[in-house]
């Protein structure tokens, strides 16, 4: 924690040039990104499981403080895919280190050039909802209160991370480390160092797909409007209801596969991974020092990773019938009466 | 012109003063040419005595007054007044225990150092005249960057990563290193790559760039540790010629 502390009070007073910020930029972007896809990977998978749960997520979207949040989430997500392309090609060219400063105000001027249009675009989507005179918004009180099992969720994983680093410090002392042995380097670190670049590489087109579609083309508004098109289909939402949207995508055959199945579970395993050993990175960073620490972090990653794996797999190969979508009606009148 | 120094001072053995806290020194007369150290020293001799630094050589090339100036890891022997303005903020590089005022520890900084085996290894026999082991004139350009570190600890205290973590082998060790891998004669290569694929290794670096910036060498301290993780990453080092290729020539 003082290491944190310290690192946060001194990246401010040293006057390192943009490369500094554009790592501090990075750092948080992605933290953040990795909380909504936490969030976003559970709640979606209740489309499947919990069709009237799925249906007060989508809600709670809709409402006002999620909105702001839409807007900093693209912004994150856009700005560190483009900060991550920059930091894949410098670290394979590392002969081109004179233009990483200039590199680094390019992807700047590159992720404002994309936001412009792309915020235009989601504030007419907002304009739109709050033009209508039927919209419904959920009180600020709910929406708080609907993410505290997340709140909580996210403080056990943490406590569970340490719980189990402490009975690993137990069975495995840390006397265990080889004494005096000559180093063979850490495989595993150079494989993460590779796959976060590769990774990072193919999740750019996918993640601005997932984008364009659910945020630029249509808006998360759209995703309970009747008798509206679902995007990437040509089938159209009847009841209105997100659970419906959601199988309307999932149930599409081309071909006989189910493209955007598909397409979600290649953007779950890879952003998971990414995602969670960024996170990873970032906490163990700061608890160098202390070991229980340091792997209850990496423990705490692990199972943040495996579980959203299992849950967003599950959720996947699992069915969405006219049950779950009749379920979802009924919610959505107890939700707006 | 007058110039105030605003110096981050410490000294564990006095009560009251052993905890950091900033004292500031006015200074008359001084010339836009003048040094940092030279002022320094004039803050020394003229006001204070108990002022505590680090110098040796005076001209850039012990490496022994790395301190943050302004707000930036620089050689308070290389740095002008008129780079800097009329008020002057001094404090010790960050990431190294404190001794006294502008004094670190730089142990730990050291045994980094060593960690890398920062000397040349080569146990083959000597070439038939019994002379040099010969090189081409490409080979040697490959690490003629990194035989200009002078250990000042400059980009190692200016990097966050070394901050939030002393075990990180740091920017100036990779560096070290960077000069015997790539080192055609050299045949400890490998054992260097090893070592620094550990965690605390490159893998420690974020690609920050604190560290090229602080380098009063002018060393391309980023370009060096990104062939370092391309060379891990490739398990060999590219384009060495072998001895007996050159003597063919």
């Amino acid at each position: 924690m003082t290491s944190l502390v310290l690192t946060l009070t001194e990246t401010l007073r040293y006057r390192g040039a943009i490369g500094q910020w554009a790592w501090v930029l990075h750092r948080i972007s992605g933290i953040g990104v990795v909380l909504f896809v936490t969030l976003h990977i559970i709640d979606t998978s209740w489309a499947v499981f919990y069709p009237d749960l799925y249906v007060k997520a989508i809600a709670v979207y809709q409402t006002p403080l999620f909105t702001i949040g839409e807007f900093i989430l693209v912004a994150c997500v856009v700005y560190h895919a483009i900060n991550g392309v920059r930091i894949g090609i410098l670290d394979n060219n590392p002969r081109w280190w004179r233009y990483q400063q200039r590199a680094a105000w390019i992807v700047l001027a590159i992720t404002a050039v994309i936001l412009v249009p792309v915020f235009i675009l989601m504030f007419g989507h907002v304009v739109n909802f709050y033009n209508d005179p039927e919209r419904q918004i959920l009180p600020l009180a709910f929406v708080i209160e609907s993410q505290l099992p997340f709140a909580v969720g996210i403080v056990l994983a943490f406590v569970a991370g340490i719980l189990v680093s402490g009975i690993h410090g137990v069975i495995a002392p840390a006397s265990a480390q080889p004494a005096g042995g000559r180093p063979h380097g850490s495989r595993l670190e150079r494989f993460w160092w590779s796959y976060m670049r590769l990774s990072g590489l193919l999740i750019v087109p996918l993640v601005f797909g997932h984008l364009a579609m659910m945020h630029v083309i249509q808006g998360v508004f759209d995703i309970t409007a009747r008798d509206y098109v679902t995007v990437g289909t040509t089938l159209v939402n009847q009841s209105g209801t997100a659970v419906e949207f959601v199988a309307n995508r999932w149930n599409l055959l081309i071909g006989g596969v189910a493209v955007w199945r598909l397409y979600d579970f290649a953007l779950l395993a890879l952003v998971v991974i990414h995602g969670f050993n960024g996170l990873r990175y970032v906490l163990t960073d700061y608890t160098a020092q202390n070991a229980l620490l340091r792997r209850g972090m990496m423990y705490t990653c692990v199972l943040g990773a495996v579980v959203l794996l299992v849950v967003g797999s599950l959720a996947l190969i699992g069915t969405i019938d006219q049950t779950a979508i009749e379920m979802a009606q009924e919610a959505m009148a107890k939700l707006h009466p | 012109m007058e110039v105030t120094f605003r110096i981050r001072r410490y000294n564990p053995e006095i009560p009251g003063k052993d905890k950091p806290y900033w004292q500031e020194f006015t200074l008359k007369d001084v010339e836009p040419t003048d040094r940092v150290l030279e002022m320094l020293h004039r803050i020394k001799w003229e006001q204070d005595g108990t002022l505590a630094f680090r110098r040796s050589c005076a001209h850039g090339i012990c490496g022994s007054d790395a301190m943050r100036i302004n707000g930036r890891n620089r050689l308070a022997c290389k740095v002008l007044v008129k780079e800097l303005g009329a008020r002057i903020q001094v404090e010790p590089i960050l990431g190294l225990p404190v001794l006294k005022d502008l004094i670190v520890d730089m142990e730990p900084f050291f045994a980094h150092y060593r960690q890398v085996m920062p000397y040349f290894v080569n146990n083959s026999p000597l070439p038939a005249d019994g002379r040099e082991r010969l090189q081409s004139p490409e080979d040697r350009e490959k690490f003629d960057d990194t035989t200009k570190c002078i250990l000042c600890a400059c980009c190692t205290t200016s990097c966050p990563s070394f901050w939030a973590n002393g075990s990180y082998v740091g920017p100036a060790a990779i560096v070290q290193a960077h000069r015997f891998i790539f080192d055609s004669r050299d045949q400890a290569w490998q054992d260097r790559l090893d070592i620094l694929a550990e965690p605390n290794g490159v893998w420690r670096c974020r690609t920050i760039f604190n560290c090229t910036p602080a380098c009063p060498r002018d060393i391309e301290v980023t370009r060096a540790i990104g062939e370092v993780k391309l060379a891990i990453r490739g398990g060999k080092r590219d384009g060495i010629i072998q001895v007996s290729q050159i003597e063919t020539h």
